[in-house]
């Protein structure tokens, strides 16, 4: 593994395997609508689609010390949210790499209800930025946007 | 190439490529999608000026439309093969800016047995109006399923 192209300790510091906690909340009717209604999907199984599970809870522990705009998910899905139903999420630091000398870390989450009923499996594929960097300077070097 | 058409029941063979949609990406959208999916206040998906911050020129859509767009895709042609055991890899490789008219692709490349059940496994994408690919992965699921118990499910329990 060779070294970031620019020095990142916050990112050095971040373990594989790193618990990121959990949380929970209740999946309602009315979010599953409003999800629905947002992506012109009146049928859509996942309203857990995005990257909140695991960005989420990567953030409650790192919000002061690293940016991970998402470059890319991979996700199994189980068992769709049922309203009304409690959900909870874990979450922990799958991995982490350099990849054409930028630090990544994947954050997986794994998503069950109340029953324990598994729902999904998501990782977020991170690109590590310090604060105080502009998190999508990446982007704006390779594309000139 | 085949089209698999409507028959949603009839069974995928490599190099079927499944019919699509067109999505238009808005400015409105942006922001209630930030909303909806996680309301963690102004951000570079949805502020000028944050983004702007952030090194962009403009705010940037969030890659998780594009991959509800690949989930419509995924669930209007396999059902509950791909509600209950699908899979995806997807990696956002071009920006997606408000204006944008976003098509999600797939084609199926390979399918295998796997626990004596068939595997179907794509090559998706996502693009925009100009022809220029967004995202790029991979996705798996079972053979087109007519059922959508999901639907049952959801409506059983709020009943």
């Amino acid at each position: 593994m060779s070294s970031p192209a620019l020095p990142n300790e916050p990112w050095e510091a971040v373990e594989v395997g790193e618990d990121l906690g959990s949380l929970d909340y209740v999946m309602t009717a009315e979010m599953i609508a409003d999800y629905r209604r947002v992506v012109d999907n009146p049928h859509a199984a996942y309203p857990t689609v995005a990257a909140r599970h695991p960005a989420n809870l990567f953030y409650r522990k790192y919000r002061a010390q690293l940016r991970v705009p998402n470059t890319g998910h991979d996700s199994e899905y189980f068992n769709p949210p049922l309203p009304g139903k409690r959900i909870n999420v874990s979450a922990r630091i799958a991995d982490k790499y350099i990849r054409r000398e930028k630090p990544y870390l994947i954050i997986e989450a794994t998503a069950t209800d109340e029953d324990g009923r598994l729902i999904e499996i998501s990782r977020l594929v991170g690109l590590a930025r310090p604060i105080g960097e502009p998190a999508h300077a990446e982007v704006a070097r390779k594309w000139g946007k | 190439m085949g089209q698999v058409g409507e028959l949603k029941l009839k069974e995928l063979h490599v190099g079927d490529r499944l019919p699509t949609f067109t999505r238009q990406v808005t400015m409105d959208k942006m922001i209630e999608f930030e909303k909806v999916v996680w309301d963690r206040g102004r951000n570079s998906h949805t502020d000028a000026e944050i983004a702007q911050r952030d090194g962009l020129s403009k705010p940037l859509a969030s890659g998780q439309n594009q991959m509800a767009f690949l989930h419509e895709l995924m669930e209007r042609t396999f059902g509950d093969s791909w509600v209950y055991g699908g899979k995806i890899s997807v990696r956002y490789i071009h920006p997606v800016y408000a204006g944008d008219e976003i098509t999600p692709n797939a084609i199926v490349k390979e399918v295998v047995e796997q626990s004596g059940q068939p595997r179907v496994q794509l090559e998706i994408w996502c693009e925009n109006q100009n022809g220029q690919k967004t995202a790029a992965g991979k996705a798996w699921a079972g053979q087109p399923s007519a059922s959508r118990n999901w639907m049952l499910r959801e409506k059983e329990h709020t009943l």
